[in-house]
């Protein structure tokens, strides 16, 4: 089972950023990843990427700046407008960097 | 798990031109029964203005005002559901406007223990059926029977 790392970032890093983990854990899952999540508000993207290393960032609140890593808008994961959109994106990206 | 659903909570025909007006009046009632602290309307506030809670849900637009733990005695939803629609930002794309008519204010004292709890929210978002049903309920315990799940 492939371990993925996902920093998900919303505005207060707690409540949409719970739910976007909690559904990525599930959805890929399903796909026999093995996910570990981090929650973070947008100031605190800089101090976990220098911490910890991780596959991408899943974000539902804009943040600025340069990543090393790819960062994937959320809303639409988070509300279902878009939901099939997102999960494509982050199979791509999954599935190019094994 | 305690429910966190309160009739005391719901407020149907609501008239408001603003969402700080719809803020203030599901805040105070959230305040007036114990689930969050003083500071919680104003950080709501100040944090829709910076982050958004719009949500473009199929069929229906949704706000979920919310604002850190540390506000928040116990969790709770506040509904509110409006006459007419007021301006909410987009989550995520604050230059896109949305008018939403059902607001569904969130108080979470710790998001680690309500993972069920943000799930069940997130399925309601999805359920565009369910959405009109609770924006059109004539009286709170048509909503309180409608999220009976929460």
């Amino acid at each position: 089972m492939r371990r993925v790392r996902i920093l998900t970032v919303c505005g207060s890093g707690t409540v949409s950023s719970s739910m976007i983990a909690n559904k990525l854990k599930d959805t890929l899952g399903e796909k026999g990843y093995k996910v570990e999540t981090t929650e973070v508000n947008p100031g605190g993207v800089k101090s976990a990427l220098s911490t910890g290393s991780y596959d991408f960032i899943a974000y539902t609140s804009p943040i600025h700046g340069e990543f090393d890593i790819p960062a994937i808008n959320a809303v639409g994961f988070l509300t279902g407008f878009g939901e099939e959109e997102f999960i494509d994106e982050v199979l791509n990206l999954l599935e190019e960097s094994e | 798990m305690l429910s966190v659903l309160d009739e005391k909570l719901i407020k149907l025909n609501l008239n408001c031109k603003t969402k700080e007006e719809v803020i203030s009046i599901l805040g105070k009632l959230m305040k007036q029964e114990g689930y969050v602290k003083d500071s919680y309307v104003d950080a709501v506030l100040k944090r829709e203005q910076i982050h958004p809670t719009g949500i473009p849900s199929k069929g229906i637009a949704v706000a979920i005002p919310h604002t850190d733990s540390e506000h928040v005695n116990q969790s709770a939803i506040a509904i509110g559901v409006l006459n007419n629609p007021v301006e909410f930002k987009q989550m995520g794309a604050p230059e896109i406007s949305l008018y939403p008519q059902l607001i569904m204010m969130l108080a979470i004292d710790d998001p680690k223990k309500q993972v069920d709890l943000l799930k069940s929210l997130m399925d309601i978002f999805q359920n565009e059926e369910l959405l009109i049903k609770i924006k059109n309920a004539k009286e709170k315990h048509e909503i309180l029977n409608l999220l009976n799940f929460l």
